[in-house]
């Protein structure tokens, strides 16, 4: 159904004029995709909105890098942060369920010169780079680089940009296993203990301090029993 | 023809498009009256068999009753994203259908040579992988607009069940990918020809196929780990509010997700469409790709007539303990080996 003549990449000049065209409006599209969304990611004000919205910058994002011949970067982009990070995001969204029409809260004023600032040096970034791209030599060149190709980017970061990686993966599983350790500080519980929601049947080295490791059943009836047992003041359930 | 120039070029990518559409459709349709009819074998019934020959029209019997119900839209549910959460479940799907070569290259009177896949990029295989994750926002979102208890637990367990198993399906895969050493799906297609089908992958890669079997069952929320739906606890779970065309889509979705899931199980462990006759008559290519396909399929059928249904935490201690470790054993025993080998 494809046409690929047995995996021919270079294009007569007459396709590649065509190709340029093309991709000249499919970065204008996903360019305009891109802004629309991070507009709206920033306007709205139920953070699930604000959330789908930034899925669709990434995507814009992707497709832009796809029409700069980095399909291997672009994957990426979606897979991790499309698909992963926003996840997350929307899971915790979820999961808190934030109430949706919250009143507008007091404007933050002192935070308005700051963003003035900002802005002021973002533009002037972006207007430094298109000056200087406009006075360097048109110089361009019309072969595809294998940049944003699997194979480049496995060689470079296996061989040129070993440590710096490593380096990266081992600051990753520092925050991984961060992570865990303060979930499980905040849980208080040994991890063979069964909790029963309801049932209120505790371990015994909950119940007494000193008989550690103790780990035979204690009943209770009661809230209040239970509380006793703990020598706390009294249970509160989280919905009281 | 002159197949550079880009208009026609274009025109032929619609019509192929159009054709893999329709062929997915068909096939889905296929499916859903299989699974009727052999699960009610399997459990001593008859099944559907009076509308068309033997029934074979009672898919469409059903698409044309489900379209003409009401299109019932929850009073306090998020409308826009309502009506986006089945938009992105059922595209999602579809999207993934591009990469995968339905034949060899073969070569059609009055048309000249084809090689029949839509498109054939260098990270064929990441791309799926990328357009599967995003397909979790489906369910998601679906659970949460719908502003009901039981959805949002199904889009919740959805969307966690889809995250976990999600790690274990890419890792999975990573062994095919070592062993070809590339991205591009064709290309794992063709390196698995000849030799009587002893180049299959599933050969070289038995520990990776099985975890992928799994984790693929998984993702696609089917039996016996369906826990997005448990009727019994969930009412319908994520999809409880849709009604008509919008769970038409999500129903839809869920069997192109199955299709696809086979289709990558078949052209990474299976040969995709090699098989005895391939060399000498291109075209078979196709039957025996759709005829692993539908094996495929036909085993999800048969695991939902067997097995019963995972508990939650179950499906995560099974995912995160089991099916991971396993897939990392997998990862670095066939490097080890491809190291070794490779010289």
């Amino acid at each position: 159904m494809s046409l690929t003549d047995g995996g021919q990449v270079l294009t007569p000049n007459s396709k590649l004029e065509t190709f340029t065209k093309m991709s000249t409006i499919l970065f204008i599209v996903f360019a305009g995709l891109a802004i629309g969304s991070a507009i709206a990611m920033v306007s709205q004000r139920n953070p699930l909105y604000s959330a789908i919205s930034l899925i669709g910058v990434f995507i814009a994002l992707a497709s832009i890098y796809v029409t700069l011949a980095a399909p291997f970067i672009a994957a990426v982009q979606v897979i991790v942060y499309a698909g992963a990070i926003m996840v997350l995001v929307i899971f915790v969204i979820m999961l808190l369920n934030v109430e949706q029409d919250e009143p507008r809260r007091k404007r933050l004023k002192f935070l308005v010169p700051a963003a003035i600032a900002m802005a002021a040096i973002l533009i002037a970034e972006t207007a430094f780079i298109l000056y200087s791209v406009q006075t360097t030599s048109a110089q361009t060149s019309r072969t595809l680089s294998d940049v944003g190709l699997t194979h480049s980017i496995g060689e470079g970061l296996f061989t040129r940009y070993l440590l710096p990686f490593e380096i990266t993966s081992i600051l990753l599983l520092m925050a991984i296993v961060g992570a865990m350790s303060l979930a499980r500080r905040s849980g208080m519980l040994s991890p063979s203990v069964r909790v029963v929601p309801g049932a209120q049947v505790l371990a015994m080295d909950i119940v007494n301090p000193r008989a550690v490791g103790d780990q035979r059943p204690v009943e209770t009836k009661t809230t209040d029993e239970a509380a006793a047992l703990l020598g706390v003041d009294r249970l509160r359930s989280p919905d009281e | 023809m002159d197949w550079n120039n880009p208009y026609i070029h274009a025109l032929t990518l619609i019509v192929a498009i159009t054709v893999a559409f329709l062929t997915i459709m068909l096939l889905v349709a296929a499916t859903v009256l299989a699974e009727r009819r052999v699960l009610a074998f399997i459990q001593g019934r008859v099944g559907p068999n009076r509308v068309g020959f033997g029934g074979v029209l009672q898919p469409f019997a059903d698409f044309i009753k489900t379209m003409m119900k009401e299109d019932l839209v929850p009073d306090q549910s998020t409308r826009f994203v309502f009506l986006l959460a089945p938009m992105i479940a059922v595209v999602t799907a579809i999207m993934t259908l591009i990469v995968y070569p339905f034949g060899p290259t073969v070569t059609l009177p009055f048309l000249g040579t084809f090689q029949l896949v839509i498109a054939r990029f260098d990270v064929a295989l990441l791309y799926v992988l990328g357009v599967t994750s995003v397909g979790v926002y489906g369910i998601a979102l679906a659970g949460w607009s719908s502003n009901n208890k039981y959805s949002l637990m199904g889009g919740l367990r959805s969307s966690a069940q889809m995250i976990s198993y999600e790690l274990a399906l890419g890792l999975s895969l990573i062994g095919v990918i070592l062993i070809s050493g590339t991205l591009d799906i064709y290309r794992i297609v063709e390196q698995q020809s000849g030799w009587y089908g002893l180049q299959w992958n599933i050969f070289y890669q038995p520990l990776g196929f099985i975890l992928y079997l799994i984790a693929a069952i998984a993702e696609t929320n089917r039996v016996p780990f369906d826990l997005p739906e448990a009727e019994t606890e969930l009412v319908a779970g994520f999809h409880t509010e849709y009604s008509s065309i919008k769970f038409l889509l999500f129903f839809n979705a869920e069997y192109i997700n199955m299709i696809t899931v086979s289709m990558l199980a078949t052209t990474l462990f299976l040969g995709g469409w090699n098989g005895p006759g391939v060399a000498q008559l291109p075209l078979l290519g196709v039957f025996y790709f759709f005829a692993k396909i539908l094996f495929f399929l036909f085993l999800y059928i048969w695991l939902r007539g067997t097995l019963p249904r995972f508990r939650f935490d179950q499906l995560m201690s099974f995912g995160w303990k089991f099916l991971l470790p396993a897939a990392i054993l997998n990862i670095v025993l066939t490097a080890t080996i491809v190291f070794f080998t490779s010289g």
